[in-house]
């Protein structure tokens, strides 16, 4: 009897042994940055990018690259862009991060500071790159820390035939002709609103793209000096603008929870007449809704306001990890991303405008209505205050609650405003 | 007579609205769900809402089937989650059995300490969890996912079994104590056996925890081939708009094993988790 | 000193071997079954733990390679923040309700699926639809929910043309709608755990109670209360602590469909400590918050093993 249990036992403990080889065995790649073999040097690139672009257009690009570095190979990682950041900051705690990583704007200062990427001034000095003929670099104490590659810019988008059927001639250009326009499509009735205002505090990118764009449309600033100025006449004007469309019930209903996707989503479905929304989204609208009759314009400023004006934007931007050993190699592959040539294709194929200012972005067979948006955007001058400042996201965040809580009514703009100035100057002293 | 027959029929008649109504609160939202994977993408937010299009069209379960990527993704969801069920039935079968059949020093604090650690918050828990991950060397593998997933299960695992196994009676194993075997022949040869169907109970529902946990399925892996399907679902979920069909898609096809597994096992699986919930 | 020999000598066979060795390898048996779950739980759980709470006492973790100590401050700065308290009165409402919400549905249902009135292949059906909420994934439940719950979507839509509500009603975007229909998405999909045990539970009780029950001529309702509640009561009591444990620790379904908001009216310690890690950066204190989540949740822990002691 004891025998027989004794060997059961074994067996038993063999089994078990031959499972856990069996499983070690099946184990997948281990995924370490970079292997090399005879001098080739493999570089993983973190993006969002692939999914938003035509399929396999990013991989083609990618392996061009290859084709004329033949020591280089690119892996391609994708993540859900929703944890992307998240996913982001926890790779470089651990200093794990790939070894380019696609980022955006409002991340750079806090994985800066975190040590998370590399300062690519340097880099370029190394590599005698011409810098000039980037349009913009994201920096830190004068260090550049992200390229933007490809500019999405955010003009007004209008449902033509919302506004024929609401008796609106033309398009709104002030503010006031954005209010009336607003009143008589809500009052088409059913579900349709004039405007939607995603405040969801989760991703307060609401702030940003809706809110904050009214005040650069009229050449304003909620920054001075780089320090937070939030209680300008401008910026109070702004305010009590959307507060205004509020009140007048133009909005759509679930503005307080509304997500950018939603908001897109309200206006292919024409229940929406007006909204402010990414370039980007003009070939998904007329892919989900080809029948829909839609124009971009630039957004509304203060009445009088003749200046120029700031148009807001959202870029696809690169930077370079710092714990990575390819340095080098990862700078080449970024200035390949940013020269004339691909960084053209790259944002026709993206629409959006190019990171590269000599290159041209291909308008031949795209909507015209491309066209009209980098006219506007050239009349007018990209605005985003948010890119580069620290921890963009609480900022904005911060800012939300206080509109929410101006929109609910429990609190008074000044008030508002004042609490504000309060958490941003304990942000950016 | 008669009166007692149509109690009957009124009393049948009341349960069965009640299902049908429960069936409702149940259902309607997976209909919804099934109805989703069958539109347009511009057709999801049509006012008024419709349960059948113009747009229907299986396309969205032909791109994930077809799709390679995704494909695997449901592989690497099988193989984990397989794994963990088999390993952690194995590791709390021990576990509780030696909070079952022993009495010794310790006992009650090492009991609470497995129930309190499913109490940190996952999210604080991550970057210290990854850094510990990566230094074991077990990034963006099968078993640095296992494992995570084990520990996970292990307490529900832990406290159901060891209640089931409560409610055996101790004469059974000591039945093979007196012919002098050892309690690890008293485990294998006689409770093991009977236990089956609160094992199969415990199995299904760790099989279901493991096949949908995100967080640290998206953290601990790097790579496209390690991936499972709730990060396949999350990947659909772009910077400017949801790929809603074939997000509903592969959840709907993602629910199919388990829903599976559950038809196979239900009679054992009620069964099952009778004597231990009771007693627990 | 006799019945102390008589009782050795009523031992069965296992004091054959010498007592002082045999004692100590038999003390040892139960921690070697245990030895694979403490490993597995001290390597993998205890360590990032221990880690976690050494971050709430130090400042500028993670961010900056060189923390300092900082005693108790960042837990000052956590339980004098508003919001935190908030999302401790926002859970505690939060979880209370699902879990009782969770208890009556899951008993409910429980008992309709139990029902000898009703053939088998009917109760079969209605329990592969009554187990449905539990398939899926948290993301999907909190999206799926997103969309029906839109101020222009399906369950308006219904609720309008059954004439029970208004236009456009806004679940989730009005500051004193939105807990409860995050709360209400919860029980949707968590139900289903205390239905299957539940109904496990009722088939375990000995039909013979019952008979008894009727033949001293009780109602239905007494039946219940005296029987069956009191049968259930020891899986109720588990199931609820787990519940409460668990539903504490939802983050995803709030993060995906409320993000906290509106006005913080769903702020929950999980969004709150999201909120502190990733937008602000501010580890130390996200720990901080974790560690009193730990403490509050080990009273819970600390209860249901003292009840499970009583058995």
């Amino acid at each position: 009897m004891a025998v027989r249990a004794t060997r059961l036992k074994r067996v038993i403990g063999a089994v078990t042994a031959a499972a856990t080889v069996a499983f070690v065995a099946a184990c997948g790649s281990s995924g370490s940055g970079d292997s090399a073999s005879g001098g080739a040097v493999t570089l993983e690139f973190a993006q969002w990018w692939g999914a938003e672009l035509p399929a396999g257009e990013l991989d083609k690009i990618v392996n061009d690259f290859t084709t004329q570095n033949p020591n280089i190979k690119i892996k391609l990682l994708s993540a859900p862009y929703a944890s992307t950041k998240q996913q982001l900051v926890t790779g470089a705690a651990s200093k794990t991060l790939p070894d380019v990583v696609g980022l955006d704007g409002a991340w750079v200062n806090d994985f800066a500071k975190q040590g998370a990427i590399t300062d690519m001034s340097k880099l370029m000095t190394d590599a005698s790159y011409d810098p000039s003929q980037l349009a913009s670099q994201i920096q830190l104490d004068g260090k550049t820390y992200m390229i933007p590659v490809v500019n999405f810019v955010y003009p007004l988008f209008v449902n033509k035939d919302l506004l024929a059927k609401a008796g609106v001639a033309k398009t709104p250009t002030t503010r006031t002709e954005f209010l009336d326009a607003a009143k008589k499509i809500s009052a088409l009735g059913g579900n349709v609103k004039g405007w939607a205002l995603p405040l969801d505090t989760a991703v307060p990118n609401g702030i940003q793209n809706d809110v904050m764009s009214w005040l650069w449309a009229s050449g304003g600033s909620m920054l001075q000096d780089g320090k937070p100025a939030l209680q300008t006449p401008a910026v109070k004007s702004t305010v009590e603008y959307v507060k205004s469309l509020n009140d007048a019930g133009v909005i759509a209903p679930g503005s307080l929870t509304m997500k950018e996707q939603d908001k897109v989503e309200k206006f292919t479905n024409g229940q929406v007449g007006m909204m402010i929304d990414s370039l980007a989204h003009i070939n998904l609208i007329k892919k989900n809704q080809p029948n829909l009759k839609f124009e971009v314009a630039a957004l509304p400023a203060e009445d009088g306001y003749t200046g120029k004006r700031g148009i807001p934007y959202a870029s696809w931007g690169i930077g370079i990890s710092n714990s990575t050993k390819h340095k080098a190699e990862a700078f080449k592959f970024v200035s390949y991303l940013m020269s004339k040539d691909t960084n053209a294709k790259l944002s026709t194929i993206a629409n959006g405008f190019p990171g590269n200012k000599t290159a041209q972005p291909d308008f031949g067979d795209s909507d015209p209505l491309f066209k009209t948006a980098f006219d506007i955007y050239q009349q007018g001058y990209p605005a985003n205050e948010f890119v580069g400042l620290p921890k963009s996201e609480d900022l904005m965040r911060s800012f939300d609650e206080q509109l929410q809580l101006v929109l609910t009514g429990k609190t008074s703009v000044d008030d508002a405003l004042a609490k504000a100035q309060e958490s941003w100057s304990s942000v950016i002293g | 007579m008669a009166t007692m027959k149509t109690r009957r029929t009124l009393a049948k008649a009341g349960v069965l609205t009640g299902l049908v109504l429960g069936g409702l609160f149940a259902g309607l939202p997976v209909l919804w769900m099934l109805s989703t994977s069958f539109k347009n993408n511009g057709e999801v937010f049509q006012n008024p809402p419709r349960l059948l299009t113009k747009g229907f069209s299986l396309d969205a379960y032909r791109e994930i089937l077809g799709n390679s990527t995704q494909l695997r993704f449901f592989l690497n969801s099988y193989i984990v989650a397989g794994s963990v069920t088999v390993l952690t039935l194995l590791v709390a079968l021990l576990a509780g059995f030696a909070f079952s059949r022993f009495t010794f020093p310790l006992q009650k604090t090492i009991n609470a300490v497995i129930v309190s650690v499913q109490a940190v918050p996952p999210i604080t828990l991550v970057i210290p969890y990854f850094g510990l991950v990566v230094a074991l060397g077990l990034y963006n593998t099968y078993p640095g996912l296992i494992l995570t997933h084990m520990v996970f299960t292990l307490p529900y695992a832990i406290i159901m079994i060891t209640a089931y196994l409560n409610t055996l009676p101790r004469e059974l194993d000591e039945s093979v104590k007196v012919d002098g075997g050892t309690s690890w022949t008293a485990l294998w040869r006689i409770l093991v056996p009977i236990s089956v169907p609160g094992l199969i109970a415990v199995g299904v529902y760790t099989f279901m925890i493991s096949w949908n946990e995100y967080l640290f399925a998206l953290t601990l892996t790097r790579t496209d081939d390690m991936r499972t399907v709730p990060i396949g679902i999350q990947l659909l979920m772009g910077q400017h708009s949801y790929e809603w069909n074939q997000m509903m898609a592969m959840s709907i096809l993602g629910s199919i094993p388990v829903l599976v597994l559950f038809l196979l096992f239900q009679k054992r699986f009620i069964g099952g988790l009778t004597a231990g919930a009771v007693k627990a | 000193m006799t019945s102390l020999m008589a009782s050795k000598a009523a031992a069965p066979v296992e004091r054959a071997a010498p007592p002082k060795k045999k004692t100590l390898a038999r003390r040892l048996v139960p921690y070697g079954y245990l030895s694979p779950t403490a490993t597995l739980i001290v390597v993998l759980m205890v360590v990032p733990i221990v880690m976690v709470i050494s971050y709430s006492f130090r400042d500028n973790v993670i961010v900056q390679d060189n923390s300092v100590f900082a005693g108790f401050a960042n837990y000052t700065k956590v339980l004098t923040d508003p919001d935190f308290l908030t999302a401790i009165k926002n859970t505690a409402v939060f979880i209370s309700v699902s879990t009782a919400a969770h208890l009556v549905l899951g008993l409910a249902f429980a008992m309709m699926l139990n029902t000898p009135l009703l053939g088998g292949v009917t109760k079969a059906i209605f329990r592969i639809v009554y187990i449905l909420p539990w398939l899926f994934t948290i993301a999907v439940i909190a999206v799926i929910w997103r969309l029906l719950l839109d101020p222009s979507g399906v369950v308006n839509y219904v609720l309008h043309t059954l004439g029970l509500i208004e236009q456009g009603v806004n679940w989730l975007g009005d500051p004193n709608k939105a807990l409860w229909a995050v709360t209400f998405i919860n029980i949707w999909s968590g139900y289903p755990f205390f239905m299957i045990s539940l109904l496990a539970g009722l088939q375990g009780i000995p039909g013979d109670l019952y008979e008894a029950a009727a033949v001293d001529g009780t109602n239905w309702l007494q039946r219940f209360r005296h029987v069956t509640l009191p049968q259930l009561r020891p899986v109720i009591i588990s199931m609820a602590v787990l519940d409460l444990i668990w539903t504490s620790q939802q983050f995803a379904l709030i993060w995906m469909t409320t993000g906290g908001g509106p006005l913080h009216v769903t702020e929950m310690l999980s969004t709150y400590t999201y909120k502190q890690a990733f937008s602000e950066y501010e580890f130390s204190t996200a720990s901080a918050a974790a560690v009193i989540v730990l403490l509050l949740t080990m009273i819970l822990a600390f209860f249901y093993v003292r009840q499970q002691r009583e058995r």
